[in-house]
């Protein structure tokens, strides 16, 4: 189960958080998505030790911690997408195939032409298509 | 890691025992454990200790031999203990020689200990050796007695070893056989176990799966005495298997006992496979080990009541690993992790940091640590435990605990039911303080993240470090350390975070009473963008949850405190935070203050530049993003010149701001409103004006709320006005502190002011233009029109029109040595005023192109003036800039200087232009051989003839528009030169210095000769004095004080030769018509040589001539040859005489009388002159035209 989705901004600002937790740890959430940017700092200043993951905008699994899996993307533009699991069996192309349509789902929403570049994303269309790809995220492996 | 007993955490070593010759255990101790690799060695000083050593063999594993279902325990607590220090794989009985050489007494003894050895160490298969010392003066050992002992100690030859402790050379060779028999008995014997334990695992009888683990276990500590660490660490691993297997399989203990047994064990191997892994450098290997174990155990939570234990324990084994990876990191330093996707499963770098395991670490003890409480809090009633906790000891099987029975002397270990461990257990943990624990393990993974620039991980375990402080009271620690993340957090935006940590460091500063703390941040908080619910909305801290009525909530606690409100008395919590009666509370905002979120003020001029004296606005702005609207009581603006300093008073509240006396004529201005809103701006526009020219800026805005808050606000100029840090982001919209769309994008917090105008006259008075050579004088005038002038300075500036410089070190003209073309020579003082007089007070600095003099006190309406002197070398146009720098009050602290420029361009022309050419004395012509080849060659080099007279006319023509006055023309001889001419003229001195018009040439006639061999001739430089006329004044000017102007021009150098022929004619100056004349034709031989000459004389129609028309002559060396001619004028008038022309055939030229000088005038009767004969002397300068 997905409990938390982030974008998170060029300086490292958050764009957008959302939990999709009924326990008590959203601010827990929130301290999980800003420590996994150190993660990402870290992948994107040392490429030669991911190795492969050169040039690709899935950064696989940032790191577990405790009772969540944390996954990383980061866009051409440098917008991190940060995703925390609790499922710790995650296929990586389920998370892949999560990445993607959130990815466009952002772009969606930042092509409106209301919103400022750079400012939260507060769009509502924007957080119900989220929840909607966050349900849909341990079934719909095939797709 | 330091929990584990030792012989677990170290590599075992082997152990072996020595019996007799007690005198020599610690030589062969020490070198034993020197020894590679090192040996344990049990001392025992005689034979009959052997048997207490191993008396204790009462149960020799009966499980081994008679496998029964039900096994007490996986493996005893002490059988490594045992292994490590009491039970040696060998004995080495020492025996002196004399036992074996002495007399059969001895020998008997002997042999009765070695049968007494033997017995003892049979059913253990402990190997056996024998060492003889050699005495000192012992005999030397028989064969056959040597033979004897090895058949009665039934050991190989090998293995009866003969030591000389005398000898000691040799000894330590001696010693390291001795060690080197020893290991080798040493691996035979833990090889033996080992295999004979395997034998038992292969044969599959044992129908106990705790006992598989058990020899698992013992091979593998049998394979690390031998140091195979391989296979130490396969049936580490095997056993470790082959007990996750049973977890849910045996039902031998009480069902939390059993976990608990079943951990311990498997902590036990786990430890041991991470340090044989890490320690043969497998780390990758080690840290997927790890997840794996922490994986397989995770799950196995156990009973309810006993939740706390598996924390405890998963806490535990994240701390052991965290060490071991630091340690063996520390060991390795350097080798990076590589391979990361090696595995199947892709593991993150993270999993390398140490720290990572003891932040997790931490956080299971605190999971322990709540479990805790609720077992506590849910057995609390029960306390009929107590008896039997305290007879709780750990049995003797490890993980397994018993109760204790004393009863007189019999003691008896009584299983222990779940409840009563669990009371037993809840006491030990109840001894211990985990926050303490939770807050070092914190801070070590804090540290060890902060050290590798880690900064988010380290900021998250400093906010669990800080809030464990919080919990413990240490909130000096807390405050620390909250403040020192909330900087990231505000730098990065993360408002809920940010919003957490503040509820905190409101709540630490409040325990503190640090009044102004809570006050900053408490606005902060208020202040903060959580308008939106963030879902942070249960577990939250002390600030509660992030959303706009909590802020709303903040802010009004926080003016209720600081205006005095007595709603605090009721509250209990701020019982330490009062504010007294003449306290007050000062907050400052500058750029980086995280309260400029609270308030921020933004100051604009509306005019980049004020007149002194005249009033321009000045429009204050002040943005609050406070949740609530907030009256301002009062408003200071500061600026750099204090007097402009003014204040705002809120209209709405009347005389709430007191103004002491001693500002009482300061400014005070009254708004309608001064009421704060949020998120929007309050503009303010007032008037300014001021007299002191200058920059005038706004430094700060000081806003009272209240009678004890004021905020101080740094002021901040529209056109670079920094966006606030958090807001930003939200998604609202911005808002501009001025309406005015110029001002929004050039504003300024600050102005200049202008200086005064001033209020001199500045002439410069110039009508013509400057000559060059002349001192010319350019009149300023000062003309005082208003002001005084105190401490006035005049700054002359003389700058190239075209730019170049007025400097020209290149040029190698004779003034180039001066260096400047245009030079200020000086400058004199007004009329009447002494040039040094000026000089002796005063300030003069004089310098090529730059002067600077100081000008008197010039009261209003007076003048001043003074000349400059500027001199031109060369004719160029100049610009000269005169700066007239002043102050208009004679007050020195007043520095204020007022400014007068002028600028005029003058040109420099030449006034004088100088020509020269030279002539020979009239009809008298030379051959000069260099001028006909020079013809050829176009070489302008003149050539005067040696010995003759030469003309030299000069002539100098004013090409100014004006008129000037010559005084002399002369041509000066340079002093060192030798003089190789004679030059001849009339006086230097021009008696009444004629008037040279604009255009007019002046001419003068000097006479050259030269007699000297030699082939150059330097005249010497021609020296001309003018200077301009001056008009009507000319007559009253008395000729000795005025200056001359001295121009001079060097004369080109000539050559001097002499000439073979001299060719003259002579005529008289004039006929009649009718009236024979004679005309003589002189060529004068000057060679030593005969000269061929052949010439004709042509009909000319105007005379009638007698003599030959061609003929050739010779000319004898150094004479004279003349032809006469006899001539009757025809024609009056100007007549040209018969063309003469001759050739001299030895240097083949040909000549010809030029035609002015075969000219005469015939006048058609005789004339009759006057005999007025000029009287004066200016027969030789002829004024032309």
């Amino acid at each position: 189960m997905i409990v938390c989705v982030a974008v998170v901004g060029h300086q490292n600002n958050p764009l957008y958080i959302q939990s999709f937790t009924e326990a008590d740890d959203a601010l827990k959430l929130h301290h999980i998505v800003h420590c996994s940017l150190d993660v990402v700092d870290e992948r994107v200043n040392n490429p030669k030790r991911s190795g492969p993951m050169l040039n690709e905008t899935f950064l696989g699994l940032l790191y577990p911690i405790e009772n969540f899996k944390v996954y990383g993307y980061l866009t051409n533009t440098k917008v991190k997408f940060i995703l925390v699991t609790t499922d710790l069996d995650v296929k990586d192309a389920d998370v892949r195939n999560f990445f993607r349509r959130f990815h466009a789902a952002y772009v969606d929403a930042v092509s409106n032409p209301f919103h400022v570049p750079g400012k939260k994303i507060t769009s509502r269309t924007f957080a119900e298509r989220v929840s909607t790809i966050v349900k849909s995220f341990g079934f719909s492996s095939a797709g | 890691m330091e929990e584990y007993p030792e012989e677990l955490r170290t590599p075992p070593v082997t152990l072996a025992s020595l019996v007799g010759c007690p005198e020599l255990h610690t030589l062969i101790s020490t070198h034993f454990l020197t020894a590679q690799p090192p040996i344990n060695t049990l001392a025992l000083p005689d034979v009959s200790k052997i048997i207490h050593l191993f008396n204790n063999k009462t149960d020799p594993d009966p499980t081994a031999t008679s496998p029964s279902p039900i096994v007490p325990g996986i493996f005893k607590r002490d059988w490594l203990l045992k292994h490590r220090t009491k039970f040696p794989s060998l004995l080495g009985a020492l025996f002196p020689s004399h036992h074996l050489t002495g007399d059969p007494a001895q020998w008997l003894q002997l042999c009765s200990d070695l049968d007494s050895i033997k017995a003892v160490i049979r059913g253990r298969n402990i190997k056996f050796a024998v060492v003889v010392v050699v005495d000192n003066n012992a005999a030397e050992i028989s064969e056959d007695r040597m033979i004897a002992l090895r058949k009665r100690a039934e050991v190989d030859a090998k293995y009866v070893i003969v030591l000389d402790p005398n000898d000691t050379a040799n000894l330590k060779v001696s010693l390291q056989r001795l060690a080197s028999t020893f290991t080798e008995l040493a691996l035979a014997y833990y090889r033996e176990e080992g295999r004979r334990i395997k034998q038992r695992i292969e044969k599959k009888n044992v129908n106990s799966v705790e006992l598989i683990v058990r020899y698992c276990f013992k091979v593998a500590v049998y394979a690390e005495f031998r140091s195979d660490w391989t296979e130490a660490l396969k049936f580490y691993e095997e056993a470790y298997h082959t007990l996750r297997e049973i977890v849910g399989v045996t039902t031998r203990l009480p069902a939390v006992q059993r976990l608990v047994e079943i951990k311990t064990i498997s902590e036990h191997l786990h430890f041991k496979i991470s340090t044989l892994l890490l320690h043969s450098g497998k780390v990758a290997e080690a840290v997927s080990w790890f997840r794996q174990h922490k994986n397989a155990y995770k799950r196995l939570v156990g009973a309810p009541e006993g939740v706390f234990l598996h924390w405890e324990w998963m806490s535990r084994q994240f701390l052991v690993f965290g060490e071991l990876l630091e340690t063996s990191s520390k060991i390795t330093q350097g080798s990076s992790p590589i391979g990361l996707s090696t595995s199947s499963k892709p593991m993150s770098e993270w999993e390398y940091y140490p720290a990572y395991y003891y932040q997790l670490a931490a956080h299971y003890l605190s999971e322990k640590r709540s479990a805790l409480e609720l077992t506590i809090s849910m057995s609390e009633t029960s306390n009929e435990n107590d008896s039997v906790v305290e007879s709780v000891v750990p049995s003797v099987y490890m993980g397994q605990f018993a109760r204790l029975l004393e009863e007189g002397d019999n003691v008896d270990m009584l299983p222990l039911s779940d409840e009563e461990y669990i009371c037993y257990a809840v006491s030990e943990g109840k001894r211990f303080r985990d926050s303490l624990e939770i807050i070092a393990l914190l801070k070590k993974a804090y540290e060890s993240y902060s050290s590798v620039k880690i900064l988010r991980m380290s900021s998250f375990c400093g906010f669990q470090m800080a809030r464990e402080y919080f919990a413990e009271g240490d909130i000096s620690n807390a405050k620390q350390v909250f403040d020192t993340i909330a900087s990231l957090y505000r730098k990065e935006g993360w408002v809920t975070l940010l919003w957490d940590v503040l509820g905190y460091l409101r709540e630490c500063s409040r325990k503190n009473g640090a009044i102004k703390d809570f006050v900053e941040y408490s606005l902060e908080m208020a202040a903060l963008p959580v308008s939106s619910d963030t879902g942070v909305q249960r577990d939250t801290g002390p600030a509660g949850p992030a959303n706009l009525l909590q802020r709303e909530i903040v802010h009004n606690e926080v003016f209720e405190l600081v205006s005095g409100a007595s709603g605090l008395a009721t509250n209990e919590h701020q019982s330490n935070l009062k504010i007294s009666r003449d306290e007050s509370l000062q907050l400052e905002v500058d750029l980086v203050s995280p309260l400029r979120l609270v308030m921020l003020a933004s100051v604009a001029f509306h005019e980049q530049t004020i007149k002194p004296g005249t009033s321009t606005l000045i429009t204050v702005s002040l943005l609050s993003h406070l949740p609530l609207t907030v009256e301002i009581d009062g408003l200071e603006i500061q600026f750099n010149q204090s007097n402009c300093n003014f204040f705002i008073t809120n209209g709405q509240k009347s005389r709430s701001v007191e103004v002491s006396d001693g500002i009482q004529h300061r400014r005070t201005e009254t708004a309608t409103s001064l009421s704060l809103e949020s998120n929007k701006w309050l503009r303010l526009t007032y008037d300014i004006q001021t007299d002191q020219s200058g920059k005038l800026e706004c430094l700060s805005v000081i806003a009272k709320i209240g009678s004890h808050l004021s905020i101080c606000c740094r002021a901040e100029s529209p056109a670079s006005l920094d966006s606030l840090p958090l807001w930003t982001l939200e998604d609202c919209v911005q808002t501009v502190p001025i309406k005015d769309p110029i001002l929004v994008l050039s504003g300024l917090k600050s102005t200049q002011v202008e200086e005064q105008d001033p209020q001199v006259d500045l002439h410069l008075g110039v009508s013509s233009p400057a000559l060059v050579g002349e001192v010319f004088l350019v009149p300023v005038t000062l003309v005082s029109k208003g002001h005084d002038v105190y401490s006035g300075e005049l700054k002359i500036n003389l700058v190239d029109v075209k730019g170049g410089g007025l400097f020209s070190p290149r040029d190698n003209e004779p003034y180039a040595l001066d260096s400047h073309h245009v030079q200020l020579i000086g400058i004199s003082g007004p009329e009447g005023e002494d040039d040094s007089h000026l000089d002796s007070d005063k300030i003069k600095k004089i310098q090529q192109s730059f002067g600077l003099i100081s000008v008197p006190i010039i009261k209003n309406g007076d003048s001043w003036s003074c000349k400059l002197e500027i001199k031109w070398h060369r004719p160029k146009p100049i610009m000269l800039y005169v700066s007239l720098g002043y102050s208009p009050y004679s007050n020195e602290l007043n520095i204020q200087t007022v400014h007068v420029h002028k600028n005029l361009q003058i040109e420099g022309h030449n006034a004088i232009v100088l020509n020269h050419h030279y002539l020979m004395p009239f009809r008298r012509d030379p051959l000069l051989l260099s001028k006909n080849k020079q013809a050829s060659e176009s070489n302008h080099s003149e050539s005067l003839p040696l010995n003759q007279k030469n003309v030299l006319i000069v002539s100098a023509k004013n090409c100014t528009e004006l008129p000037l006055r010559l005084k002399s023309m002369c041509i000066e001889v340079e002093d060192d030169a030798e003089r190789t001419c004679s030059i001849q003229h009339g006086s230097e001195e021009l008696a009444n210095p004629p008037l040279l018009v604009p255009g007019e040439v002046f001419k003068k006639v000097f006479s050259v000769s030269s007699n000297m061999n030699i082939s150059k001739l330097s005249l010497g430089t021609l020296c001309l004095k003018w200077r301009r006329d001056l008009g009507i004044e000319e007559q009253c000017a008395s000729t000795s004080t005025l200056s001359w102007v001295l121009t001079k021009k060097k004369l080109p150098d000539v050559n001097v030769e002499l000439p073979p022929l001299i060719v003259s004619f002579e005529c008289p100056p004039y006929a009649v018509v009718g009236d024979p004349f004679t005309y003589y034709i002189r060529i004068s031989n000057q060679t030593q040589l005969l000269q061929e000459i052949k010439y004709s004389l042509g009909d000319a129609q105007s005379f009638v001539l007698s003599g030959y028309h061609n003929d050739t002559v010779y000319v004898l060396p150094k004479s004279e040859h003349i032809l006469s001619y006899k001539l009757v004028p025809l024609v009056s008038g100007i007549q040209q005489l018969p063309k003469f022309s001759m050739t001299s055939v030895r240097y083949s030229a040909a000549y010809q009388p030029s035609n002015s000088s075969n000219s005469v005038f015939i006048f058609p009767s005789k004339p009759i002159f006057k005999a007025a004969i000029s009287t004066n002397s200016r027969l030789e300068s002829v004024v032309n035209e």
